[in-house]
């Protein structure tokens, strides 16, 4: 059901407020259709992108994006990671026809990107936005709508409900050089939905804010899943994009490392046996050891961990049938997506021959581990 | 054209509140007012050096905000990002740039109006009379700045500020001695062809400023012009026609560039 445009949300002063039916239908009935999520059609198409850029020191060409390819289907909710310097805003930067590509193919709702009719369904969150300081916030959302060709009423409606939208309703009228760095971040949501947007380019929006402004921000984000939109995030938060994402692309380097569903990804290879009565003989340890699995016992009850592959756990579970032990429980265990991205990384700078970071986060752990 | 226009006012908005710009207004307006406190005006000769003061004082600032606004229109939008949020919405790059270009321009007028409308206003008060070369001095002034803004727009798109501070202020120092290298690229006691052609070139490329100082009884003694209307035409349609070519030339450029 549709929320009535005039009576939008209100009490929006603690967070982020969004009604129970979404605001796509407070501003436009367009979107409801596709809201549909997941239907299959390919909102954004990358083919081997490559943008390449001439250190001004070495006067050396560097890849910045080094042949990426990827899709994004509508509705979906896609993580854009990577270290800094990996190629993330320069991707972003060429799905918005802000800059060219050296070679390789974009298309943004199968159309080239740059073009009016494409940028009048997306919107762009850059990082730290920066807007008029001598504007208020309802200025500059009834500034950016007129880029819209919409008309001043409707400007001003739709400016009054984005503001309450995010919770910015008393701070409406005052400039933005009062406003604190969370609040501007609301504001460049607030913007980045004046358009009612098929697709959302945040990056980083959660930099450098508050744990209560950072919730909210993320709150909002969630529930624009809820809307069936398609959101393109960049993001260091990895434990927000774990919680918001569908899918996930690792870049280091300018290449992409790792792509998948978040649930895929974090799904660790090994699984836990949990198995009672078990006759742990030495034999049996160096055994399961040499599958690569780790045995702990405790009481009656034995745990091992290991079979990173299928023949693996069967061995594993074999090993504990003939040697009378009974099975409680074969669970799957389940890594973080940071654990993910600092493997990727690792990963990525051993092949670069340039392991220092993770040289260093390894002699502090083997220092704790002391 | 809406957009053009909305974009215009955002930056007009923005670039009157630049404090820089404030200070050589109100310092252009300081000197004005104590030029007329402390002089006193018995006869009609002493119009000559107020009107060469006024102009020249409204001809500086004007100089120095013009350049000032123009160098930094679009590249302070790509360094506070703001061409983002504003280029990622249907807004074609002509558009954006001529928004920048005419909100600066809305400013160059705003404080060439406020320091042309004082001097007309003390002119008055202290002669009691009124000289058309006062107002037409302030009008071929403020067309003089479009030109120079359009020049310091066009250099903005592919130099650092820094640089486009020097190149514009170049291009102005050499444009006002429009009549120095026309002699240079014609007279005949050049006898290097390479020379005399650098210098037919540069007379060429470089807009003419000094037209534009025609009221100016210091900078141009000996002129004096009969068909007043008709040389002020004259040199608003060169000046509108000249920001024009510098603006498309701009477009052209930015239309490539990658922010």
């Amino acid at each position: 059901m549709a929320q009535d445009e005039s009576s939008p949300s209100t009490g929006a002063q603690a967070g982020v407020v969004v009604s129970s039916d979404g605001y796509l239908g407070a501003i436009s009935s367009t979107a409801s259709t596709d809201s549909s999520s997941g239907s299959g059609d390919v909102a954004i198409e990358i083919r081997n992108l490559v943008k390449r850029y001439r250190n001004v020191i070495t006067r050396e060409w560097v890849n910045a994006v080094n042949d990426i390819s990827l899709d994004v289907q509508q509705g979906e909710i896609f993580g854009f990671l990577g270290p800094n310097g990996a190629g993330k805003t320069t991707t972003i930067k060429a799905l918005l026809g802000l800059i060219f590509p050296d070679s390789g193919k974009i298309s943004v709702l199968g159309q080239e990107p740059g073009n009016n009719a494409v940028k009048a369904k997306i919107s762009y969150l850059p990082e730290s936005p920066y807007f008029y300081e001598h504007m208020s916030a309802k200025d500059i959302i009834v500034f950016y709508a007129s880029l819209f060709g919409l008309d001043a009423r409707e400007r001003s409606k739709r400016a009054d409900y984005l503001i309450d939208l995010v919770g910015l309703t008393s701070a409406g009228n005052k400039p933005l050089r009062a406003f604190s760095k969370g609040m501007l971040q609301r504001v460049g949501i607030a913007q980045s939905l004046i358009n009612d947007p098929k697709i959302l380019f945040f990056d980083e929006p959660t930099s450098g804010l508050d744990p209560i402004a950072h919730r909210d921000i993320r709150d909002l984000i969630l529930h624009l899943r809820t809307e069936g939109r398609t959101l393109f995030l960049s993001s260091h938060q990895l434990s927000d994009v774990e919680l918001v994402c569908d899918r996930v692309s690792i870049l280091y380097r300018g290449k992409i490392r790792k792509i998948g569903r978040v649930d895929e990804l974090v799904i660790g290879g090994n699984v836990e046996i949990l198995a009672v009565d078990l006759k742990t003989t030495p034999a049996l340890t160096k055994e399961i050891t040499a599958l690569g699995a780790t045995v702990e016992v405790s009481g009656p009850e034995t745990l091992i961990v290991g079979g990173s592959d299928n023949d693996g756990k069967n061995a594993l579970i074999d090993l504990v049938r003939r040697n009378g032990g009974q099975l409680v429980s074969v669970t799957p265990t389940r890594r973080t997506l940071e654990d993910i991205f600092i493997e990727t990384v690792r990963e990525g700078e051993v092949e670069a021959g340039e392991a220092t970071r993770f040289a260093e986060a390894s002699t502090a752990e083997a220092l704790e581990i002391k | 054209m809406g957009t053009v226009i909305t974009l215009a006012q955002g930056t007009f908005g923005e670039a009157v509140r630049r404090k820089i710009l404030n200070i050589f207004l109100i310092v252009a307006l300081a000197m004005i007012g104590l030029y007329f406190a402390f002089t006193s005006f018995s006869a009609r000769e002493d119009l000559t050096i107020t009107l060469s003061t006024g102009l020249g004082v409204i001809s500086l600032a004007g100089v120095f905000i013009s350049v000032i606004l123009g160098i930094n229109l679009v590249p302070s939008e790509i360094e506070k990002r703001t061409i983002y949020t504003i280029l990622s919405k249907p807004v074609r790059r002509h558009e954006f740039l001529l928004g920048k270009y005419f909100g600066g321009l809305l400013t160059v007028f705003v404080n060439i109006a406020l320091m042309g409308m004082v001097f007309i206003v003390l002119v008055w008060v202290k002669t009691k009379s009124t000289d058309n070369a006062v107002w037409e001095g302030v009008v071929l002034i403020f067309f003089q700045m479009m030109l120079l803004s359009s020049v310091a727009i066009l250099f903005s798109v592919f130099v650092s500020p820094f640089v486009n501070f020097f190149l514009t202020f170049s291009v102005y120092l050499l444009g006002s001695m429009s009549s120095v290298t026309e002699s240079l690229a014609t007279q005949n006691s050049h006898k290097n062809p390479i020379t005399t052609a650098f210098f037919a070139v540069i007379h060429f490329i470089i807009p003419n400023f000094g037209n534009f100082n025609i009221q100016n009884p210091i900078i141009h003694p000996d002129i004096q012009v009969q068909n007043m209307g008709a040389y002020m035409a004259q040199t608003i349609i060169y000046g509108i026609l000249y920001s024009a070519i510098m603006l498309l030339t701009a477009i052209v450029i930015f239309e490539k560039r990658e922010v």
